[in-house]
Formats: C-alpha cells, sequence, structure tokens
C-alpha cells in the first residue's frame, strides 16, 4: 500500500516500532490544540464576536431609508402578505439560516448549555459566509424539553430560508429533526447526522471504486452508534447495502435484535432498535473482535478514545480492507497503524493526515444548492445526491488511496455539489425556483466566491482589524 | 414433571389455523423453563423502565424459575410457549402468563388475568401479539372465565394503545407511593 507523504509518521514494517511515535502524534495534536485554544480565547477577547450584520442596499442619504423602512418598505409587506412564498423573493429569507443548538453535545465538550455554544454556532456561522456564501444567524436557545425545542424552532420558521440543528444530542436530535422536517416547508439538516453521514458515504463509495467492491456485496462494520452512524446506515441501507451484512457495534458490543437492552432502546432510541431489527446484527452477537471478521469496511465513528480499534481487528478482515477512524481528535485506530495491519484505503476525520471525511466538504455546498432552490425540505435522496457528486469532484484530481475525497483546497468541486443538489431538489418537486443545471452552478461559484472578495475588501479597508500579535509564547506576526 | 393441565385440550397445536402468524403456540412445558425465564425478565426489565415502582429484583431469576413451575402444576394458571418457524424452529420465541381468578362480589364470577405477554423483537409487528390475545382469551374462556382482563404497568401506553384497539377499557385502578 502506498505510504501517506503527508503522514507526519513514517509507516514503518513493524508494528512494535510504531508505539513511540504513534504517542509522538498524540502529544504534539494536544500541545497543539492547548496553542491554539489560548490563542482563539486571545483573539475572541479582541474581535469581540466573528460576525456581523451589514447592509446589502446602498444608503446614499437618510432618504434612502424611506425605501428600505417605512413608509415604502410597507407595500413590501403587502406583497408578501398576499403570497407568503414572495418572502424567498423580497428579503434575505432566501439566502439566511438559523443555526440553533440546545448545546446539548457542543464538540468534545458535552452538555455545556447554550451559552457556551455560542462561539461553536458563530464558528459555524464564519464558516456558512465563507464557505457557502450563506447568511448564518448563530441562536443557541435555552429550552427544558424536545418539544420546546420544537416549537421555538417552528416559531422562528418565517425568518428562515433553512433550519441548521447543531451539537444536540443524540438520541433526541431525531426526533427533533424528524418532527421539524415534517412541520416545516424549509429544510431542516442537522449537521452531526446528515453532514457527517454524507461525507462518510462520499468516502466510502470511492474506497469501494478503489478497490474493486460494490455495495450490494461488501460486509460493513459501524462502531458507534450515535448521530452520524445511525444515518450513515440508513443512507447505506438506501444505497442498497445489504442489511444482513451491516453489522453495528456500541459500547455493550454487537447490536442486534435479542441483545438484553433492546427493549429499552425500543422506548428510548427507536430510531437505533429499528436497526437493530433490520440488520440483526449482520448476523453476529459478540464484540467488536466478532464483528470485524472478514468485514470489507470498519466505519468508525465513536467516543474519541485511542486504540478502540486494535491492529488484529484490522488483520482479522477481509484483503484489503477499508477502514474509516473518523473520532476527533484522537481516531480509533492511528492510520499508519492501520495501514501496517493490511488496511488499503484509511480515512480519518482530521486535516493533518491524508482523506479527512469532514462535514464542512457537505453543509455549504448543500445549503448553497437548496437554498438557490428555495427547497421546502431535504429528503436523504438529495443527501445521496451530495454524497455522489462530492465523490465525483474527487476523481478531478485523480482517485487514489490518499485522495479519496477533494479536500478544501479544492474549491471548484463545492459548487457542482451545490448544482447537484440544485437538480435534485428540482427533479424531486421540492424547489420553488426550478433553475436549470447552468443557472445553479453559475450562482453557486458566484455566490461561494463572493465571500473571500468581501473578507479581502473588509481587511484592505481596515474595517476588520488585523490579527493583533499572539501573547506569550507565540509567534509574533508582524 | 409433565404438564396435566387442561389447556392441552383446547391450546392450538396445529400452525394451520394461523397461516400468517409466523410462530407455533402451544401449552408450556417444564422443559421450556430455561428458556422462558429470560424472556420473563425480559417483560419485568421492560416494565422497569415505565416506573421506578417496578425495579426488578436481583433474585428475580430464581424467583422466574419458582413461579413458573408452580405455573405449571396448577390447574388454574395457564403459560403458553410461542416457537419461530424457519431458523428459529423449536426455539421460544415469546409466551403468555395467565391466570383464573375468583371474583366472589362480582359477576361474572370468574376473571381470566392476563399477567405477562412477551414475543422477541423481530416477531413484533407480525400480528402475533394479536393472534396470541385470541388465543389465552379463548384458553381463558374453556377454563371458565367470563371476562380477560390485563395488567401491565399504568405507564405502559404501548399496551394501553394495543388492549384499547381490541375492546378493553379501564376497570380496576391501582395507585401506588413508596412508604
Amino acid at each position: 500500500m502506498a505510504e501517506s507523504s503527508a503522514s507526519p509518521v513514517p509507516s514503518g514494517r513493524s508494528g512494535r516500532r510504531q508505539g513511540p511515535a504513534r504517542r509522538d502524534v498524540s502529544e504534539r495534536s494536544e500541545d497543539q490544540t492547548i496553542a491554539l485554544g489560548r490563542r482563539s480565547v486571545e483573539l475572541s477577547g479582541f474581535y469581540q464576536g466573528k460576525i456581523e450584520t451589514v447592509p446589502k442596499v446602498p444608503v446614499r442619504s437618510l432618504a434612502d431609508f424611506a425605501l428600505w423602512y417605512t413608509p415604502g418598505v410597507a407595500a413590501v409587506s403587502k406583497a408578501i402578505e398576499a403570497d407568503p412564498d414572495r418572502s424567498f423573493d423580497l428579503t434575505g429569507r432566501w439566502n439566511t439560516v438559523a443555526i440553533v443548538t440546545d448545546g446539548s453535545r457542543v464538540l468534545g465538550l458535552g452538555d455545556i448549555g447554550p451559552r457556551a455554544a455560542l462561539p461553536v454556532m458563530e464558528g459555524k456561522a464564519l464558516l456558512f459566509k465563507c464557505l457557502g456564501g450563506v447568511d448564518a444567524i448563530p441562536i443557541p436557545v435555552q429550552v427544558s424539553s424536545p418539544d420546546q425545542f420544537i416549537a421555538v424552532v417552528e416559531a422562528m420558521a418565517p425568518a428562515f430560508g433553512g433550519i441548521n440543528l447543531e451539537d444536540v444530542a443524540s438520541p433526541k436530535c431525531f426526533g427533533i429533526l424528524e418532527e421539524l422536517q415534517s412541520r416545516l416547508s424549509i429544510p431542516v439538516w442537522h449537521d452531526d447526522q446528515l453532514g457527517t453521514a454524507a461525507a462518510t458515504v462520499a468516502g466510502l463509495l470511492n474506497a469501494l471504486e478503489l478497490t474493486h467492491r460494490s455495495m450490494r456485496e461488501i460486509r460493513t462494520v459501524l462502531l458507534g452508534a450515535g448521530a452520524a452512524n445511525l444515518v450513515t446506515a440508513r443512507l447505506l441501507l438506501g444505497l442498497g447495502h445489504d442489511p444482513h451484512r451491516l453489522t453495528l457495534v456500541d459500547q455493550r458490543g454487537i447490536l442486534h435484535a435479542e441483545r438484553d437492552d433492546v427493549d429499552e432502546l425500543m422506548l428510548r432510541n427507536p430510531w437505533k432498535y429499528r436497526l437493530a431489527l433490520r440488520t440483526n446484527g449482520g448476523g453476529r452477537t459478540g464484540d467488536l473482535a466478532a464483528a470485524m471478521k472478514e468485514a470489507d469496511v470498519l466505519l468508525a465513528a465513536s467516543t474519541p478514545k485511542p486504540d478502540t480499534v486494535r491492529p488484529e481487528h484490522v488483520q482479522s478482515m477481509a484483503p484489503g480492507p477499508i477502514v474509516f477512524a473518523l473520532a476527533n481528535p484522537v481516531p480509533e485506530i492511528w492510520p499508519d497503524v492501520a495501514r501496517s495491519a493490511g488496511a488499503a484505503i484509511v480515512a480519518t476525520g482530521r486535516s493533518d493526515f491524508p482523506n479527512q471525511v469532514n462535514n464542512s466538504l457537505v453543509f455549504p455546498a448543500v445549503f448553497r444548492g437548496i437554498l438557490d432552490a428555495r427547497a421546502r425540505s431535504i429528503p436523504d435522496e438529495v443527501v445521496v445526491v451530495a454524497a455522489r457528486e462530492l465523490a465525483r469532484g474527487a476523481t478531478r484530481k485523480g482517485l487514489t488511496p490518499n485522495h479519496l475525497l477533494p479536500t478544501m483546497e479544492e474549491p471548484e468541486v463545492f459548487p457542482e455539489v451545490a448544482a447537484a443538489v440544485g437538480d435534485a431538489a428540482v427533479r424531486l418537486g421540492i424547489a420553488r425556483h426550478r433553475l436549470t443545471h447552468e443557472e445553479f452552478l453559475d450562482r453557486a461559484i458566484t455566490r461561494m466566491s463572493r465571500p473571500a472578495r468581501l473578507v479581502r475588501a473588509l481587511a484592505r479597508a481596515r474595517l476588520t482589524p488585523p490579527m493583533p500579535a499572539g501573547g506569550s509564547g507565540s509567534r509574533r506576526n508582524r | 414433571m409433565t404438564a396435566t393441565h387442561e389447556p392441552n385440550s383446547h391450546a392450538p397445536t396445529s400452525s394451520t389455523d394461523h397461516a400468517s402468524a409466523p410462530i407455533h403456540l402451544r401449552p408450556a412445558r417444564a422443559a421450556d423453563i430455561p428458556a422462558l425465564v429470560p424472556l420473563l425478565l425480559r417483560l419485568k426489565r421492560l416494565n422497569e423502565e415505565f416506573d421506578p415502582l417496578l425495579k426488578v429484583r436481583e433474585d428475580a431469576a430464581e424467583q422466574a424459575r419458582g413461579i413458573l413451575a408452580s405455573n405449571l402444576d396448577d390447574p388454574k394458571s395457564l403459560v403458553l410457549a410461542a416457537e419461530g418457524i424457519g431458523a428459529d424452529k423449536d426455539k421460544v420465541v415469546g409466551f403468555v402468563r395467565a391466570l383464573i381468578r375468583e371474583r366472589p362480589f362480582y359477576v361474572p364470577e370468574r376473571e381470566g388475568v392476563i399477567l405477562d405477554i412477551y414475543l422477541l423483537p423481530l416477531y413484533r409487528r407480525r400480528g402475533v401479539g394479536e393472534y396470541l390475545l385470541r388465543e389465552v382469551s379463548h384458553a381463558l374462556k374453556e377454563k371458565g372465565a367470563g371476562l380477560v382482563t390485563a395488567e401491565f404497568p399504568a405507564q405502559n401506553e404501548i399496551a394501553v394503545r394495543f388492549y384499547t384497539k381490541r375492546g378493553f377499557r379501564p376497570i380496576t385502578a391501582i395507585h401506588a407511593r413508596s412508604l
């Protein structure tokens, strides 16, 4: 297997040699994380927030306010009252997304509450703008139940073209998403479910292509049964994966129809329960080791813990297996170890290894596409279209075991994904704007490239102050 | 120990009269007890999910063994075992436990009480529960019951819906508080 040129650790033949090297990687990454955190706090104090609202209309004199505000604006309101869908044409609604969280599962930090979630939501809004040209508003909410969460989001829907749920704990995120999707006539997305699952499926499609496997024949192990993997399982089954060759594994081992906790799941996590019945462990019971034997694919999205997956597990898989170790920041198995144990293709969630599986590859383009189509919803078909187009995007630079997915440095791919999503919305009859492929693509290119120009212009005009030099211990940048 | 109680005579022993149900229902035997105990415990643990006052005892398995054994000897008790078909042939995949209770003050004078119905998940939502209910009701009637009742945790809305849909309504309420 080709070694990763980008990997900070040379993968040797001998498994023994890798222990210290791996500790290096994890230590280095830990030091780096601490340094980045310190700098982030410093800069957050300096800039006091990451986004602000900026006028998008000319204001030549105070007289113009009579157009943008009362009395002129009353006629705009009347037009929308007569036809509510005109709110997508006459206001910024078409391009505005709410990033809503209850702060119940933020990053790897857990239930830190809505206030502490705000910096993360601001960061997400920045990504939405810079990568997708989407105006996203961070809205952490203080709620005491899923029903209240649903009611709050439903109440704010008139202001938005789409809703992005963020960092909501599993399993309540499933019920909240399903209920909001059925109640609202705008797309509702939960990035931790759909974004991660779409990126995973995209990577898997290319990994199957590279190893000459077919979705219908593979045996797959999903390690971790949280937001991302339960949706990945659903998408794989939708793509024709044999349920009897799909094995889900969580902390209690293989998930099957007669596991001791299955009745509890029926009450507390019906989504997991349904998969327990449908896959029935892929015909297996027991632990991860039992699940991995002869499997073609491992998709691990579990709680980050080093050495969750052992080299012996990978060795017991079918020849030339595919290993996705997506836990962040510490993957379930280090890429060099997985490769030495025989993995043909390895992906992680980290940017410092090849093949990063990351929702940032998905959500900006998906939202660009569904917003440009003024879509009413976002069914799984659209998610799969995004995954397929993302997978296709990687082939532009050539598909190799170390180039499974496009990276953020291949920006030409993302408008294509957006346009494919727009096309899918039209095809499925959920688009308010039925544009052609070329129209979707043109708009996506324009809208996704504009923020970079905006950011540069603001910096040039010194409206965005330059980054201050770092405090003690960090490098000066002037 | 062989079950010699009367339900043998009316509990269905052939699968031809329930062609749609993927199970084979028969009176339980002593040899079934090892298979029945874990199913009964699953049901009790499910009850525990509904109410902390239904917390399962540490020695519940032992208790279950004893109670099932005495049920099989008791003509006023009824335990039916559901066997799977196909790959699950000869495997107990569910059961019903019921008893005849005297009603000294009311008519009808005898009531058939369904204490437990449990089916493994893969056998649910396929009409099997309904079939079990029909068969146990029939068996209880043959034992002299003039009405059939079912006992389950008040918070178990799945059970409430199941029985309500089939013509059951609340008749006696049991309210509890810890001491």
